[in-house]
């Protein structure tokens, strides 16, 4: 008979599991996110909405999602994908996704590193808020920039002056991030 | 040899009652003796006899010259006659072998032992001593001139000289049986040789109180040239076989051996009125008074004997100085075996309940084991040393204990190494896991149980060849006999963590547990053995079963007033829960970490279940009540939802009936028109948000039919506005008759084979169809439309004229005919099994090609995750669209990377997509 294992409860498999479990917690908010941003992901997938389009990077934990809006008709955008990405904390729904443009746009509303300036990612952020509307906002926004609070007081201007102009500034600043 | 023991007794109880023990240990001079000896000792050792003899002759030739004191040719005339008579003669070792088995009476004639000193020698004799005497009363030391001392030389020589030689080749021999025993007899023999002169003739020349001295003296030397001059690992080695085949009859291990053997063969045979015993089932079957007396009293024959022959020799092998602690260590060894073996043999397999296998273990080495270690050890002694005083036993209780202690440790150990089988008997067993009771009160048994468990669990059940029905049962056993061995639950909770782990990564563990929960308890009792079949019926009953005791008490960690609680015990994991652990059903559902599983294989086996044609679901909705106390209504929402339906759907359809004049037609239709039945037509109304998804063959049903659904359809939309009915006709059961030229056939079967059949009607006799056309009238899968045909050949209605053509076999092949030719008959009738054979596998084929089309549904699905992950991550290739798949899809993408290519072929073929550079995948703008 083997006594020497007296002192179980160091015994490795089940430290191990300890630890597990220790972190369970910690575990099971990232899991509610996971949880969130997947039903969002099949909805997005089962009823896909002209224009918008977005899905998980490679990275696996779903936490970071890249996005496509095609420019709507009408607006200096018309044709262009702009590609945006999402970054979703563990909180997520409750505090907003960090959304950045990453193909390089002309925008009143968005500086020239990507930023974006929108109340409902910001202070108007709810939970009921997901990424189809956040993208859905977004499309809207290329048609109707609010002047207002601009971030690109340059861009703000030419679109009340002269929308020929912004048209071939956005054309200029456009470039297809796919083409790599 | 016999002859011998009662001269030995009686010779030690002489010497006892004239020596008191504390002259035996003042005893210096041997010592002395024995440390300024240390050459010949060394060189005997050595096996140098020759050069022994020498210096001990030396040593007497150079004392005589330091001897000033006595008047010097007096003493060495004295000492001459003196040594000639005691001198042992030189004969070899022969003679003493050849004389072993004699009462030892000749050969000491022959050896010249016993004839009594002639007169002048006999003066010698007193001369010598008295002058030794005088010697050591005078300069209170002994005189290097010592006839004793010498006498001990000679004694040494002589068997140095002619017998160690005799000995050692006989312990070479290869016939080992009885050879210890034929060796002591010699070394008795021996003994007697050397001291019976001394005893008869030298001793009664001293006082009293040197007789004592003297006498161990030479013994001593005796039993030293006897253990240091053989090889004890040999001897060892005989003396534990000796030992063990005695102990085996004394101890009454035999006789559960033979037992076990013949317990198949006759019961009967047995004498019934054997009194002594030691078998563990004959001992329980007694009252408690004679239980008592059972292993002490009535002792067997052949146990007597054995018991006095090993005593005997013992005794013998004590006198020879083959005894003392070398000896007890080899009893040790062996009385351990013993044990080992006793429980082994005795309770092997006794698993019933309730058990009082530990008492009896006790019973047993405090009676039996203890008695005959007593008697052993009190033979073979170890020479007093010192602080012994000679009344006390050689074993105390406080060693009965230890060893009922270690008992009990060998029988957990036993009962540990079944436990596996123990729990499968379960609860026939019980008995076995209380016995473990008694084992594990201190943790390192605990882990030691825990540890070798979980081992024989990992080879012997949770492995790929183990039903998850059969890991589950066992499971469940475990969790019951895990209670009662530790009501805490902590030894459950550790064994319980692998098979919960294991269970875990069982794709089919859900479905197990719910078929189980939802199967009826009373086949359960009809079929008597739960575990039988492929559903755990057990879980069911258990379900009602913990629901009832847990009304009765709801203690938990927050119940304040309980004034009976304890801690968690010091071996808990952190994370233990004592609570839960008792509650089979918990432990189940707790397999899982989030309900969801559990709650979808329920809908969809509910979901099956209650779209069978029953009377009542009172069964379904007892479990779905149970199951709703532990997940909480909301969980179980849908399932509930289910259940109203079918019962709502009951009231809807008798009132959509009534009012479209669906119900039976008076009995007065029925005259009016006798050949025309209206088919009566039911419906199940399901919500169709609430139920599964529900795998569906379309098809055309018949004209009638379709008819009596429409009409069913407005009845309900005209009761119940703003809802619609779908009609799923591949659900559901109908009642064929069919009236055929020879006979009628009624029976239960299902919708799409009932449609294939009507479009067989017809007034035209020995009407034939093809599969194909069947397929197209009725708008059905050509692989549904053979199933149902094979179907029905399996009933012998069709016939299979030629490949995918079917008659309608109207008239049975005459009776007469296949009574004629015999062999047609099993012919046949493997005829029909192999057409109920081929239905089911077209069934299946068909059940398939639904299948497939729903992959294929969720392939389109697919598409758009890999149309998302395309427009929005850029080109990738096949391996990284599978592997984003098996990340992003809940539950899983089920297909493998050739399946994906084949598809994304087809999508490069329709242009969606196009392959760039490197294999990655493009999608086309």
């Amino acid at each position: 008979m083997d006594y020497t294992m007296e002192d179980t409860q160091n015994s490795a498999p089940e430290a191990l599991e300890a630890s597990k479990l220790n972190t369970s917690s910690q575990r099971n908010e990232t899991q509610s996110v996971t949880k969130r941003l997947q039903a969002e992901l099949m909805q997005l997938m089962i009823q896909p909405s002209p224009g918008i389009s977005a899905f998980p990077d490679a990275d696996g934990n779903l936490l970071s999602w890249t996005a496509t809006i095609t420019g709507p008709t009408e607006t200096p955008y018309e044709g262009l994908n702009l590609k945006l990405s999402f970054a979703f904390p563990n909180t997520y729904p409750y505090s907003p996704p960090t959304v950045l443009f990453k193909s390089p746009i002309y925008h009143p509303n968005v500086d020239f590193s990507g930023r974006i300036c929108l109340d409902i990612l910001k202070d108007k952020w709810s939970a009921v808020y997901n990424v189809q509307s956040v993208l859905l906002s977004l499309q809207s926004l290329l048609g109707e920039p609010n002047n207002a609070s601009p971030l690109n007081a340059q861009a703000a201007e030419l679109w009340d002056s002269d929308q020929e102009e912004f048209k071939r500034h956005v054309l200029a600043r456009h470039r297809d991030l796919d083409e790599d | 040899m016999l002859s011998t023991v009662p001269l030995n007794v009686g010779r030690k109880r002489v010497f006892h009652s004239v020596f008191s023990p504390a002259s035996l240990e003042a005893r210096p001079p041997f010592a002395s003796l024995f440390n300024h000896d240390q050459t010949p000792f060394t060189s005997f050792q050595s096996d140098g006899s020759s050069s022994t003899v020498k210096t001990a002759s030396q040593v007497t030739v150079l004392s005589s010259d330091k001897e000033p004191l006595v008047d010097r040719q007096a003493w060495d005339q004295a000492w001459s006659a003196a040594t000639v008579f005691l001198s042992v003669p030189d004969r070899g070792f022969a003679p003493i072998y050849e004389a072993r088995d004699t009462d030892g009476n000749e050969a000491l004639k022959d050896w010249n032992r016993l004839s009594p000193p002639s007169k002048e020698t006999g003066e010698a004799l007193t001369y010598l001593t008295a002058a030794a005497q005088n010697a050591r009363t005078t300069s209170g030391t002994t005189g290097p001139k010592d006839l004793f001392s010498w006498y001990g030389d000679e004694i040494r020589r002589h068997f140095l000289m002619n017998l160690r030689g005799g000995l050692c080749e006989l312990l070479r021999t290869p016939e080992k049986d009885g050879l210890l025993r034929t060796i002591v007899d010699c070394l008795q023999l021996v003994r007697r040789i050397y001291l019976a002169p001394i005893v008869h003739y030298l001793l009664p020349l001293l006082p009293t109180a040197e007789q004592g001295r003297v006498l161990t003296h030479l013994q001593r030397g005796f039993h030293t040239v006897v253990s240091y001059s053989l090889p004890w690992a040999e001897i060892s080695k005989l003396l534990a076989e000796d030992l063990a085949q005695e102990s085996l009859v004394i101890l009454g291990i035999d006789t559960l051996l033979e037992e076990s053997n013949s317990d198949e063969n006759s019961q009967d045979g047995m004498e019934v009125d054997r009194q002594y015993s030691v078998s563990y089932e004959e001992w329980k079957q007694e009252s408690t008074e004679n239980r008592a007396h059972m292993m002490t009293e009535g002792e067997q024959d052949n146990v007597t004997i054995a018991r006095d022959r090993l005593l005997a020799f013992l005794n013998g092998l004590q006198l020879v100085g083959l005894g003392g602690d070398k000896a007890q260590k080899v009893f040790a060894g062996v009385m351990n075996i013993m044990m080992t073996e006793f429980v082994r043999s005795a309770y092997t397999g006794k698993w019933e309940t309730p058990t009082s296998a530990t008492q009896h273990l006790r019973n047993w080495i405090e009676d039996v084991f203890a008695r005959l270690a007593v008697q052993v050890l009190a033979i073979i002694h170890t020479p007093p040393s010192g602080n012994q005083t000679s009344g006390s036993l050689d074993v105390s209780f406080g060693d009965v204990e230890k060893w009922q202690e270690i008992g009990i440790a060998r029988l957990g150990a036993l009962r540990t190494s079944e436990l596996f089988d123990v729990i499968v008997d379960w609860p026939a067993s019980s008995g076995a896991v209380e016995d473990l009771r008694h084992f594990t009160t201190h943790p390192a048994a605990r882990a030691y149980v825990t540890q070798s468990f979980i081992k024989i669990l990992n080879q012997r059940l949770l492995h790929p060849g183990a039903s998850t029905v059969e890991i589950l049962q066992l499971y469940i056993s475990i969790i019951r006999a895990f209670h009662l061995l530790d009501p805490k639950g902590v030894l459950l909770d550790r064994i319980a963590r692998p098979i919960r782990r294991y269970l875990r990564d069982r794709d089919d563990t859900v479905k197990v547990i719910v078929s189980g929960l939802l199967a009826e308890p009373q086949s359960a009792e009809k079929q008597a053995l739960p575990s039988s079949g492929d559903t755990l019926v057990e879980l069911s009953t258990e379900l009602a079963k913990a629901h009832q005791l847990s009304m009765q008490n709801n203690t938990s960690e927050l119940d304040w007033d309980d004034m009976n609680w304890v801690p968690d015990p010091v071996d808990a994991a952190p994370d233990y829960r004592k609570s839960k652990s008792s509650d089979v059903i918990d432990s189940l559902i707790s397999l899982f970490d989030s309900k969801e599983t559990f709650v979808k294989e329920l809908q969809a086996l509910l979901g099956d279940r209650l779209l069978q044609r029953r009377e009542d679901f009172d069964q379904e909705i007892s479990v779905l009540e149970l199951l709703k106390v532990r997940f909480g209504d909301s969980a179980l929402q849908a399932c509930e939802v289910m259940l109203k339906d079918i019962s709502d759907s009951r009231r809807v359809d008798t009132s959509v009936r009534k009012d479209q004049g669906l119900s039976k037609p008076p009995s007065r239709m029925h005259t009016k028109r006798p050949t025309v039945q209206i088919p009566e037509l039911h419906a199940k109304i399901l919500s169709r948000f609430f139920w599964p998804e529900i795998q569906d063959q379309e098809f055309k049903v018949p004209d009638e039919i379709a008819y009596l659904q429409h009409r069913y359809s407005t009845g309900f939309e005209s009761l119940k506005q703003s809802r619609k009915l779908t009609w799923r006709n591949g659900l559901g059961q109908v009642t064929v008759e069919l009236e055929l030229g020879d006979r009628t056939f009624v029976d239960e079967v299902s919708t799409w084979q009932a449609t294939v059949i009507y479009a067989f009607q017809s007034d035209v006799e020995e009407t034939t169809k093809m599969i194909t056309d069947l397929a197209s009238e009725l708008d059905m899968a050509p692989a549904l439309v053979r199933s149902a045909c094979l179907f029905w050949v399996s009933k012998r209605i069709l016939t299979e004229v030629s490949r995918d053509t079917f008659r309608v076999l109207e008239y049975l092949p005459a009776e007469a005919e296949s009574q004629e030719d015999s062999a047609d008959v099993p012919g046949q009738s493997t005829d029909t099994a192999n057409a109920a054979a081929a239905a089911e596998a077209a069934a299946a084929a068909a059940a398939k090609e639904t299948a497939d089309a729903a992959a294929m549904e969720k392939m389109n699905l697919y598409w758009q995750f890999i149309l998302g992950m395309l427009t929005n991550q850029g080109a990738m290739p096949l391996q990284r669209i599978v592997m984003m798949l098996k990340i992003v899809v809940p539950g899983g993408f089920p297909f493998s990377n050739e399946e994906l290519r084949e598809f994304l072929a087809g999508m490069v073929s329709k242009g969606k997509v196009e392959i760039a550079s490197g294999g990655n995948y493009k999608l086309v703008h």
